[in-house]
């Protein structure tokens, strides 16, 4: 390999084609006189522009049918080295970094020689042991390239904004898996808020058993194990309900508001006593029909009871979680407007029992929380819940659901393969790197493949096969074609 | 200038493959004489698939050594029969000359070219520069000589002249050639792709403008101003062998009756593809034999991996001098 030119923050190497390179390696080009080296990734690998190719293809391309055939006489075999010139290539990289005295800097601004210097790969391995990712609490996340394990640091994590995305059935829920069982394996609490009933037995081995994290996986499902009763929910959480999820106008709340005083005070707050208040309250009768519609709408929804054996306590269940565990909130048969319901309380009463430090912090994983999480809420969860001890991670396939502040803002990113240019464009404004660095690796990159952004690689972007897990992982799509199991 | 009205720039860039460098670079001038005649033949193409044949060599100055310079050959022959073309592609085969080894190179080329000795040590005037030139004509003649006397009731297509009397067209070889072919009922057609031959000032292939394709316009009677070494052993034609602007200059030769030259050239268009007037095999011929830039830098890796050369780059002098202005080729 040859350093050919550098512009911008781009270096291009020339390389023939016995020489492996592919996207997401890492280049060391030394340079021996300034006893330094510069690191640099693949972004792309492309065809040199070689003189006469153009003529040599055509040429070639008669060949091909059955008008002209022959044959060549080559006692020489110069041949395989014009057809290793064909094949030659230029590595298009983009500089990260500098390694000087065995020390790796983001320093880029010294050029090496291009006639002196030695362009060679740098393992993963390498790279990891120069970054330093994985010394504290390593997380096993799976092999890079060159089949050698990749370990980050779980503490990557700890108070950081993480995004999983990807396109659909690229291993976004598999990684996200992964991730909450190690946070659960170093004492971690996580907090799960899942869509499609995929972390249900995460408990269970592949093959029905009980593993290691039977006692710690503890799955919620609204209406059904997860009640609660309303002298539970703080009055300015029920307010966020019925005008977040509920859509109350503002007038009716400020009534809802009067009623729930009335009530608290004569300690008579449960769903039959407010059903009763509504209907015996002196006021207009809109707003009237207003609370009615919200109060059924709460009774409908299964989540709320009268019946203190059917409640749970959410902070038993923290308590239970608070030195490694998940929570599992089951929303796989819960509608919009139930779900909205459950995670407004949930995040309610999370932020109340941080504010307490009844909870130190804990990790929520929202899958598709564009399907339940209000508006205002991403900037809430990213920057003021983030302070009390709320660590999110977004799981996502529509990379445009979540808004560009939030990228921004992003510590680590866990991109997944994306075709659809719009996804990757959207994507690629991520703060933690170049534009061109993830639409051009990220458009490549095969199933179970992630590239690791941010932080928990020191902004140095490694692409990582994703290890497999042995547990009950329930995210498969059902088929109809595949009828081997009965209704 | 006052009667030219037409001119055509030539290109400052060289093509990345010099062919072998012909006769026809030189300009020769047929003068006005009151015998001579421009006769047009109109042709009726024959399809009776007679084979036809054509063989082109390149050759290619690749770099240089501290005492003698790189250059490597390859030659082609196509051939068509039953509407197929097929090919033999021969090399590259890389050469380095030095003034040492020119002498033993060049005899073992003379060796099997069919030629006999020469009547002249042309060794010791043979300058290193025009050495790939001479090797790859060698090999030309000698792969014409093969074709020639392996093929029957043949058209072979050179590409070039039928114009001898230099040291890489001895009138005694062209002639032997020509014979050994005709003793076959082989017909070597010639074709030159751009003529210097000018007839009263103006290009030969300029007299055919008029004429319907296809057809022959046969030059004849004219006298020549030629050297008295130098010796046209075909007899001239203009050839406009399809529809398009291009015509070409047509040897065939001389000692065949006209009716078997004409009948040749009907065969020609009967039996082959003609694009712009040029027939196909020809120009698959010349497509294979040529190098490419890349080739020329693939050749380079193979020598200086194989023979461990260090590659020098010698600085262009026209560049250092004259900076952007220093345009030409490096000598």
């Amino acid at each position: 390999m040859r350093l050919y030119r550098k512009e911008g923050n781009t270096i291009q190497i020339l390389c023939l084609p016995n020489e492996s390179v592919e996207k997401g390696d890492y280049i060391q080009v030394g340079d021996p006189k300034q006893d330094k080296a510069l690191l640099i990734q693949v972004i792309d690998v492309q065809f040199a522009n070689i003189p006469g190719i153009l003529e040599e293809l055509l040429r070639d391309s008669t060949n091909n049918g059955d008008i002209v055939n022959g044959e060549n006489l080559d006692p020489l075999d110069v041949a395989s080295q014009i057809t290793l010139i064909q094949d030659a290539r230029l590595i298009i990289c983009k500089i990260r970094g500098t390694i000087q005295n065995g020390k790796l800097s983001v320093s880029s601004a010294w050029l090496p020689s291009r006639s002196q210097s030695t362009v060679k790969k740098l393992s993963t391995t390498a790279l990891a042991a120069l970054l330093k990712i994985n010394e504290k609490l390593p997380i096993y996340v799976g092999e890079t390239k060159g089949s050698s394990p990749l370990r980050v640091d779980a503490t990557a994590f700890d108070g950081k904004l993480n995004i999983i995305t990807g396109k659909k059935e690229t291993g976004k829920s598999h990684f996200s898996k992964l991730l909450v069982l190690s946070l659960i394996d170093y004492g971690a609490p996580v907090a799960v808020l899942d869509l499609n009933g995929e972390y249900a037995h995460l408990d269970h081995t592949s093959d029905g058993k009980k593993n290691q994290h039977y006692t710690k996986i503890h799955v919620l499902t609204p209406s059904s194990n997860f009640k609660v009763m309303l002298s539970q929910i703080k009055l300015r959480v029920m307010l966020n309900i019925l005008i977040h999820a509920l859509n109350l106008p503002g007038t009716s709340a400020r009534e809802f508001r009067r009623i729930w005083r009335f009530l608290n005070e004569h300690a008579k707050l449960s769903l039959h006593e407010l059903g009763e208040a509504i209907r015996n309250w002196q006021c207009n009768h809109h707003v009237k029909d207003a609370l009615f519609s919200r109060y059924y709408a709460l009774v409908n929804s299964g989540f709320l009871t009268d019946n203190p054996s059917e409640a749970i306590t959410l902070e038993d269940y923290f308590r239970k979680i608070r030195t490694g565990g998940a929570l599992v909130i089951n929303l796989r048969d819960t509608s919009f407007a139930d779900r909205q319901i459950v995670v407004e309380y949930l995040l309610g009463k999370l932020v109340e029992m941080l504010t307490s430090w009844k909870l130190r912090a804990v990790f929520l994983v929202a899958e598709e929380a564009h399907l339940y999480l209000r508006e205002t809420y991403w900037n809430d969860i990213v920057t003021r819940m983030r302070h009390f001890g709320v660590f999110t991670t977004f799981v996502t396939n529509q990379p445009d659901t979540i808004r560009e502040n939030i990228y921004r803002q992003a510590d680590n990113i866990f991109l997944f393969n994306f075709t659809n240019a719009h996804d990757l464009e959207t994507v690629s404004r991520a703060a933690k790197v170049d534009s061109e660095t993830v639409k051009s690796i990220a458009r490549d990159l095969p199933p179970r493949h992630c590239l690791l952004l941010g932080g928990v690689v020191k902004d140095f972007p490694i692409v990582v096969k994703v290890r497999a897990l042995d547990v009950q992982t329930m995210g498969q799509t059902r088929l109809f074609f595949n009828q081997n199991t009965s209704f | 200038m006052k009667n030219s009205k037409l001119f055509q720039p030539y290109t400052t860039t060289q093509p990345a493959s010099t062919a072998t460098q012909t006769l026809e670079e030189t300009t020769h001038l047929l003068t006005e004489s009151s015998q001579a005649k421009l006769k047009s033949i109109p042709l009726k193409p024959i399809r009776d698939e007679t084979p036809i044949i054509a063989v082109d060599v390149s050759s290619m100055k690749i770099g240089e050594t501290d005492i003698g310079i790189l250059c490597a050959i390859r030659a082609a022959v196509v051939w068509k029969q039953k509407h197929q073309y097929r090919y033999l592609r021969l090399g590259p085969f890389p050469f380095h000359i030095t003034e040492e080894n020119k002498n033993e190179v060049y005899h073992l080329f003379r060796q099997y070219s069919f030629l006999e000795q020469p009547t002249l040590d042309y060794t010791s005037t043979l300058s290193l520069i025009y050495a790939p030139t001479r090797l790859g004509a060698l090999l030309e003649r000698w792969l014409q000589m093969s074709i020639a006397a392996q093929t029957r009731k043949s058209l072979i297509l050179w590409d070039g002249s039928l114009t001898a009397g230099t040291q890489d067209a001895p009138v005694a070889v062209i002639s032997h050639l020509l014979e050994t072919a005709r003793n076959r009922s082989n017909i070597v057609l010639a074709f030159t792709k751009i003529t210097r031959l000018r007839l009263l000032g103006y290009r030969l292939t300029d007299y055919i403008g008029k004429c319907t394709p296809p057809c022959l316009l046969e030059i004849n009677g004219y006298p020549m101003n030629l050297s008295k070494a130098i010796q046209f052993l075909g007899n001239i034609y203009v050839a406009k062998l399809s529809e398009g602007n291009c015509s070409f200059r047509l040897d065939i030769d001389f000692r065949l009756p006209q009716e078997r030259a004409v009948e040749a050239a009907q065969r020609l268009i009967g039996n082959e593809v003609l694009l712009q007037s040029y027939p196909e095999t020809l120009r698959l011929a010349h497509i294979y034999s040529t190098f490419t830039a890349n080739e020329v830098i693939g050749i380079q890796r193979f020598l200086a991996q194989t023979h461990q050369l260090r590659i020098v780059t010698r600085p262009n002098m026209r560049r250092l001098l004259f900076g952007p202005f220093g345009k030409g080729p490096e000598s």
